[in-house]
């Protein structure tokens, strides 16, 4: 692939950058002003460089892309962006296949975008096929015909209720895509006119490779990359995800752990925490038992089993007899079977509880330390008024965002370290963790308790020392998991 | 597609009464008052020649809305079919039925009773609607074929035809 990729940069290098020019000389300033804002914000921020990308800059873009594949194949517009779209907009390769393959006829019949068979016309008037009356009749190269209102109903019940961008025929075995061209023609709706065209750009987003819609709340711009890898990204109106699964940037835990950990928080956090209070499994055949009554002489319910039991120690009934108010069994060795049985089961338990409570912790102070913001800003107001310049108070702003990312960092440092099988290499993680974490329990406590108390140079300064060094030692931990990532260090139990 | 729902179905009456493949069934239910409800079909397939479907004869309902021929109609066999693709209710799933998968406006009555029987002998295992028949398909072919050929007893064809036509 990243050969495909250096071949694409040396063909088109030079006419990219006049094309590029000419946009920006008759464009708008805004557009130009705005990217270069965002590019500026990465640098500021030592963070790697990704592309936002406004719904038009996509439609231009796509527009751009069609236009360079449709001057060597010569078909039209709306067929050249279908073409595309069933190659994943990756041109080389469309090209590529559009060259080697024997039959252009057939190639172009496979992609859909020229009938398989062609009707023969029927002479004088018939009716519609759909709604059976007779009236002037149109249809496409495939000769399958249908009057107007008929077309329009379908191709906008496709576009409105279906979300389709691509849209077979409407005859029943007939393969063929319409064009854009053909779409546009029928439909009169300006707002239908709107739905197809975002559903086109949609389209093109969502089946190319290097771009990926931002998830932020009513954003509606899509962020390109130069590979496609997981790393984080930053849209302009904020959000800093990951690019390949589009959740929050969730270093070091990778994109597929994160998935099952998510669901596995989703599905089962509440139910573990109430199995774990309030039952226990069955000695003999393992099933959760929930004590409903004082009796500590058990019975499980499962047909199968009948087992009788003691709450208490776990041992079979029998036993106790009438002596159970004496029982101290401790050293029965079948009860103590159980008992360690039992305990394993709850060992796994409580080892999720605990990752999962840490997990949900971190997440919570991140949520509440947004605040932080604001008590910041006053903060900040306040010591401008005391001799401190505007930039010299900055330091604040950037405690309060460092805090914040080390808290992210943590949350998917439990979710890392759920999954992580024990060796040297995890103790060493556990150690960066554990640093890492109680160091930013310092940082954040600086924020909201010390804030009043100290004499403003000595707080920057103890503010100052302690977020490089957070920030240092996040580095280290986030260091240490990608190295171990790259050299296959990192076992993992699922 | 409103309003012409009415139109294309008594039109769909006309092709059927015309031309229809053997052993098939396609009427609408009267109303009380002896006119047609051209919304709610009952039909009937007959089971495949050399496919242990072979014989019965098996009833289903055609239910369109008012949105038809946008919408497809919802196909229901009565009483439920034990097959993989119908769910308990006896609502046939198959993506010829699905308005978001291969339903096209232009398809008629013909093609989708067609398209039904076809599935009959060519359950589609990606899309289990039942899960007795799909269980039994998927561990036990042999017993199987004989809870179909059971079905195909049951439904025979002559007694079924009886039923519907009088």
């Amino acid at each position: 692939m990243s050969s495909d990729d250096e071949i694409h940069m040396d063909d088109s290098d030079s006419d990219q950058e006049e094309i590029d020019d000419a946009c920006l000389s008759d464009d708008d300033g805004i557009a130009l002003e705005s990217h270069e804002q965002t590019s500026k914000d990465y640098r500021d921020n030592a963070e790697p460089e990704n592309e936002v990308l406004s719904h038009d800059q996509l439609e231009m873009e796509m527009k751009k892309t069609i236009a360079d594949v449709q001057a060597v194949l010569q078909v039209k517009t709306g067929t050249c962006r279908i073409l595309l779209h069933k190659y994943k907009w990756n041109k080389e390769s469309l090209l590529e296949r559009f060259y080697e393959h024997p039959d252009t006829t057939a190639f172009l019949i496979d992609a859909q975008v020229i009938p398989r068979h062609t009707e023969t016309l029927p002479v004088g008037e018939s009716e519609c096929d759909i709604c059976c009356m007779v009236s002037g009749l149109s249809g496409l190269s495939c000769n399958h015909r249908a009057c107007t209102p008929c077309w329009i109903s379908y191709l906008t019940n496709k576009i409105v209720e279906g979300g389709q961008s691509e849209i077979e025929c409407m005859a029943a075995n007939c393969k063929l895509l319409i064009e854009d061209e053909k779409v546009m023609h029928y439909i009169t709706d300006p707002t239908v006119i709107a739905s197809y065209r975002r559903l086109i750009v949609a389209s093109y987003v969502e089946t190319n490779r290097l771009l990926k819609w931002c998830p932020g709340v009513d954003c509606g711009k899509a962020v390109r990359v130069a590979h496609c890898e997981p790393r984080l990204v930053v849209c302009s109106c904020g959000s800093r995800f990951c690019f390949s699964c589009g959740n929050d940037w969730h270093e070091p835990v990778n994109c597929r752990l994160l998935k099952l950990w998510m669901k596995k928080c989703s599905d089962d956090s509440e139910t573990s925490n109430w199995i774990n209070a309030n039952t226990k499994e069955c000695p003999k055949c393992m099933i959760t038992i929930e004590k409903d009554g004082g009796c500590n002489h058990m019975t499980c319910k499962n047909t199968a089993c009948r087992f009788e039991f003691c709450w208490m120690c776990l041992g079979p009934w029998e036993p106790h007899g009438s002596s159970w108010y004496n029982c101290n069994r401790f050293d029965d060795s079948v009860a103590k079977t159980a008992r360690d049985a039992q305990e394993v089961s709850r060992a796994n338990l409580q080892r999720y509880l605990f990752y999962y409570n840490r997990y949900m912790g971190h997440q919570q102070s991140l949520r509440l330390e947004g605040k932080l913001y604001a008590s910041v800003k006053t903060k900040m107001e306040q010591m401008q008024t005391q001799s401190m310049s505007w930039i010299e108070v900055q330091f604040l702003r950037k405690a309060v965002d460092i805090l914040s990312e080390c808290r992210r960092t943590l949350m998917f440092t439990y979710a890392f370290a759920f999954y992580l099988k024990r060796d040297n290499n995890s103790i060493i993680f556990e150690t960066n963790q554990k640093d890492l974490e109680m160091e930013t329990e310092q940082l954040s406590g600086f924020l909201e308790r010390d804030m009043d108390q100290e004499n403003l140079v000595t707080l920057k300064q103890k503010v100052q020392d302690k977020y490089r060094y957070v920030e240092h030692r996040r580095k280290i931990l986030l260091d240490h998991c990608a190295e171990g990532a790259e050299q296959d260090l990192w076992v993992f139990n699922e | 597609m409103s309003g012409i729902a009415a139109g294309r179905l008594a039109e769909e009456r006309k092709h059927w009464r015309k031309d229809h493949p053997f052993g098939f069934i396609a009427k609408p239910v009267k109303n009380a008052d002896g006119t047609l409800n051209l919304f709610n079909w009952e039909c009937a397939i007959p089971g495949r020649k050399d496919t242990i479907w072979e014989g019965g004869l098996y009833r289903i309902r055609m239910l369109f809305k008012d949105d038809f021929p946008s919408t497809p109609p919802k196909c229901k066999f009565e009483p439920p079919l034990f097959h993989p693709n119908v769910y308990p209710s006896g609502t046939v799933c198959l993506s010829l039925l699905d308005e978001n998968k291969d339903w096209k406006p232009s398809i008629s009555i013909k093609q989708l009773l067609i398209g039904i029987q076809d599935l009959l002998n060519n359950p589609n295992i990606e899309d289990p609607a039942q899960a007795e028949a799909y269980q039994i398909y998927c561990q036990n072919r042999v017993e199987y074929e004989k809870r179909v050929k059971k079905e195909a007893l049951k439904y025979g064809a002559e007694a079924v035809q009886k039923q519907m036509l009088g």
